[in-house]
C-alpha cells in the first residue's frame, strides 16, 4: 500500500518543478534562467527517477539495518517508514512552483527538520523497536541520507563540469 | 580494555593527576564560547558589513583568524590535551609523568592563546591559513608542544600494562605529526619582532603550507579526536570496541594515506599535475580507514543501546559519528578535480569544514565532557534536560549551517561559471554576493543555535562542578592482564 502511495507522492515534486521552471524560470538570485520545454521535461523525469532511487535505496538500507537494531525487518514496514518521512518534503515541494533557490531553501529546510523529527519519533513505532534502538537506527539512516545527498551533488557537479547539462535559453 | 580487572584499591595507592584535566576542560569550554561567539560575529559581519564599525580590530580579516585560532587551538587542543592526560593515566595504570611540567603546559598554552589572539586582533599575521601566528608564538607553541610530548610519552614509558591501548596510538600520532608539521611549515627568517618571511619560495611554500593545513585537519581534527573516541566511547557504552583489530588496521592505513593528500587544496594551481593527481588518489583511498573507524564506532554503540535511555552524552557521540561519516565522504569527493573546479573558493568548502568541525569535533567533545565532568566532580550531571536541549540545538544548528552553505556554494559556482555571449564572466562580484547574502543570514542563525547550545552546556557543567573540587581517583591494582616485566 505504502509503495503505491510513495510512487504517487514521488510524482508531485517533479510536476511542480516542471510547471515552475517553464513558467517562471530558475532564479539563483540574479535573473531567471529559462530552459527549453524538452530540457525541463527531461529534468523532471530525471528528478522523478532520482526520487525513486532514493526511496528504494533508503528502504533497502532500512531493511538491511533493521536486524542490527532489533527492528521489524519486513520490506513493507521499511518502505512505509521512508514514505512517511518523505511525505512532508513532497508536500513542501509545492514551493517548486516558484523556483527561486532561496525561497525553496527557506521552505524546504524547516520541512526537512520536520521530516527528521518524524524519522526519530516514528522509527521505533513503525519498525516496532525500543526508542533507544530507534534513536541509533535513525542516526544511522540520517548518515546514509546525508551521504546519498552529497553523492548526488557530486555526480551532478561532475556532469556540469564536463559540460553535460540542460541548455539554458538566453 | 576488558583484560584489565581492578581487584582492589589500597588507600596508599598512588592517585591520578586529575586536577590538570579539570583545568584543561574548563579552559576548553571557555574557549569554545569565545571562539564560537567570534564565529557568530564574523558571520553577522557578512550579512551586515557595518558591524565592523570601520575599526581595524573588528574587521572580518582579523576576527576571522581569531575565530579559527581560538576554536582550533583554544577549544580543540585544550580538549585534546585534557582528555589525553586523563586517558593515558588510566590506560597505563600510572599517574602522570612530570606533573609539574603538565601544569606548565597548561598555563603556557593558555597564555599563548590569549597573547596570540591579541596579536591577531592587532594585525600581526603570518599569512598562512591556520598558521597565522607570527614567529615568537610559533617558537612558544613548539616548546609547549614538546613539553606535552614529554609528559605523554613519559607516562606511556612508565605504564604498568604491556599493550599500548589504541587511543594512545592516535594521541601519540597527533603529538608527533603536529610537532613535525608545525616546525617545518613555520621555518622562516625573522625580519622584526612581528614579521618573518617563509624559507620556502613560491609554489613550494604553497605545497608545504597545505601539507601542514591538510594534515592539521588529519592528525588534529581527525586523528586526535579519534583518540578521544576510542577511549571515551567504550567507557560510556561500557562495551569493548567492536573490533580492536579493525581499529589497529584503520590506524596504520589512516597514518599512511593522510600525509599525501594536502595538494588537493591546490588543484589547478602552479604545482605539478602529478602532485595533484597523487593527492586525489590518496584522498580517495582515505575513505577506507575513515569509514572503518565509523563502522567500529557505530557497532560499538549498537551493542550498548540500553545506555541511551539514561545517558544524554552517548547521543552526542552517535550523532558525531554520523557527521564524521558525512565529512569523511564529502572530503575525498571534493578532492576529485572535476568536483573541485566548482566547489573550490565557494561557500560549499566552508560548509564542508563545519560539517566536520561542528558535527564531528564539537559534538564528540561535548559528549565526552558530559561524561567526563560528572566523573571529575564525583556527582551526576546537574541537568539531563539541559543536555537534551543542547543536543537538539546542536543538530538544528549544524544542519542549518551546512544546508545554507551547500545552497550558497552551488549558486555561487553556477553564477561564477556563467559566461555571456562574448565568453566573458556574466555576473559581477557584487551581483553574486547579493545573490548569496540571504544564505549568510541562514548560516548566522545556524551559528547562533549552535552557540546557544554550547552556552547551555557551559552552565550545566559549571553547576555540576559547583564544589570546585576534583575528586581523588586512586590507581587501581591490576589483575589478570599482560603486565610489564
Amino acid at each position: 500500500m505504502f509503495f503505491g502511495f510513495a510512487l504517487w507522492l514521488g510524482l508531485v515534486p517533479p510536476i511542480f518543478a516542471y510547471i515552475g521552471t517553464t513558467t517562471f524560470g530558475w532564479h539563483l538570485g540574479v535573473e531567471p534562467l529559462f530552459l527549453t520545454t524538452s530540457a525541463a521535461a527531461a529534468m523532471a523525469a530525471a528528478y522523478f527517477a532520482l526520487l525513486l532511487v532514493g526511496f528504494l535505496s533508503a528502504g533497502f538500507v532500512a531493511h538491511w539495518m533493521a536486524s542490527t537494531y532489533s527492528a521489524d525487518a519486513s520490506f513493507g514496514r521499511s518502505f512505509a517508514l521512508i514514505a512517511l518521512v518523505g511525505a512532508p518534503l513532497t508536500v513542501g515541494s509545492v514551493v517548486h512552483l516558484y523556483p527561486h533557490a532561496l525561497i525553496n531553501v527557506i521552505v524546504l529546510v524547516p520541512t526537512l527538520i520536520w521530516s527528521m523529527y518524524l524519522l526519530y519519533r516514528g522509527l521505533p513505532i513503525v519498525l516496532k523497536t525500543d526508542p533507544a534502538h530507534g534513536m541509533l537506527m535513525a542516526s544511522s539512516l540520517v548518515a546514509y541520507l546525508l551521504v546519498a545527498w552529497v553523492t548526488l551533488l557530486g555526480i551532478t557537479v561532475v556532469l556540469w563540469s564536463h559540460g553535460i547539462g540542460p541548455r539554458v535559453l538566453t | 580494555m576488558s583484560a584489565r580487572i581492578p581487584i582492589d584499591v589500597p588507600a596508599t595507592a598512588p592517585i591520578y593527576h586529575d586536577r590538570i584535566v579539570t583545568a584543561f576542560t574548563a579552559a576548553a569550554v571557555l574557549w569554545a564560547i569565545i571562539g564560537m561567539a567570534a564565529g557568530v560575529y564574523v558571520a553577522a559581519e557578512l550579512v551586515w558589513p557595518n558591524l565592523s564599525f570601520s575599526l581595524p580590530w573588528l574587521s572580518f580579516g582579523r576576527l576571522r583568524t581569531v575565530h579559527t585560532n581560538v576554536v582550533l587551538f583554544g577549544f580543540g587542543i585544550s580538549a585534546l590535551i585534557g582528555t589525553a592526560l586523563y586517558s593515558v593515566q588510566r590506560t597505563s595504570h600510572t599517574p602522570l609523568f612530570a606533573p609539574r611540567l603538565a601544569w606548565l603546559v597548561f598555563f603556557a598554552w593558555q597564555l599563548t592563546i590569549v597573547l596570540g589572539g591579541w596579536s591577531l586582533l592587532a594585525g600581526w599575521n603570518g599569512g598562512k591559513e591556520y598558521a597565522e601566528l607570527e614567529w615568537p608564538f610559533d617558537i612558544a607553541i613548539a616548546v609547549v608542544w614538546l613539553s606535552f610530548a614529554v609528559v605523554f610519552f613519559g607516562t606511556i614509558a612508565r605504564r604498568k600494562i604491556a599493550p599500548i591501548y589504541i587511543s594512545n596510538w592516535f594521541y601519540g600520532a597527533l603529538i608527533i605529526v603536529i610537532a613535525m608539521l608545525h616546525v617545518v611549515n613555520n621555518l622562516a627568517m625573522p625580519a622584526t619582532l612581528g614579521k618573518a618571511y617563509s624559507l620556502y619560495p613560491g609554489a613550494q611554500d604553497a605545497i608545504v603550507q597545505w601539507w601542514y593545513g591538510h594534515n592539521a585537519v588529519g592528525f588534529l581534527l581527525t586523528g586526535g579526536f579519534l583518540g578521544m573516541l576510542y577511549y571515551f566511547l567504550p567507557k560510556q557504552a561500557e562495551q569493548p570496541i567492536w573490533s580492536y583489530r579493525l581499529s589497529i588496521v584503520a590506524f596504520w592505513a589512516f597514518v599512511y594515506s593522510y600525509i599525501w593528500a594536502g595538494p588537493h587544496h591546490l588543484h589547478y594551481n602552479a604545482i605539478p599535475e602529478w602532485v595533484q593527481s597523487l593527492a586525489v588518489v590518496m584522498s580517495l583511498i582515505l575513505l577506507a580507514p575513515s569509514w572503518a573507524t565509523m563502522i567500529n564506532g557505530v557497532m560499538t554503540v549498537a551493542n550498548a543501546w540500553q545506555k541511551l535511555r539514561t545517558d544524554p552524552a552517548l547521543k552526542f557521540i552517535v550523532l558525531a559519528l554520523a557527521f564524521y561519516g558525512l565529512a569523511t565522504f564529502e572530503g575525498p569527493m571534493m578532492a576529485i578535480r572535476s568536483v573541485n573546479v566548482m566547489s573550490h573558493f565557494t561557500e560549499w568548502t566552508i560548509g564542508h569544514v563545519h560539517s566536520g568541525a561542528l558535527g564531528w569535533n564539537a559534538l564528540i567533545t561535548f559528549g565526552t565532557f558530559y561524561y567526563l565532568v560528572p566523573k571529575l566532580a564525583g556527582r551526576p550531571l546537574a541537568s539531563v534536560r539541559l543536555a537534551n536541549a543542547h543536543f537538539w540545538l546542536a543538530l538544528a544548528g549544524t544542519m542549518l549551517y551546512i544546508l545554507s552553505m551547500w545552497a550558497a556554494g552551488v549558486s555561487q559556482s553556477l553564477l561564477w561559471l556563467t559566461l555571456d555571449e562574448h565568453g566573458e564572466v556574466k555576473y559581477s562580484f557584487v551581483e553574486v554576493m547579493r545573490a548569496i547574502a540571504p544564505y549568510y543570514l541562514l548560516r548566522l542563525l545556524g551559528g547562533v543555535l549552535f552557540l546557544s547550545g554550547a552556552v547551555l552546556m557551559a552552565v550545566n557543567l559549571a553547576k555540576t562542578f559547583e564544589s570546585g573540587r576534583t575528586v581523588t581517583a586512586h590507581v587501581p591494582a591490576v589483575g589478570a592482564a599482560p603486565q610489564m616485566a
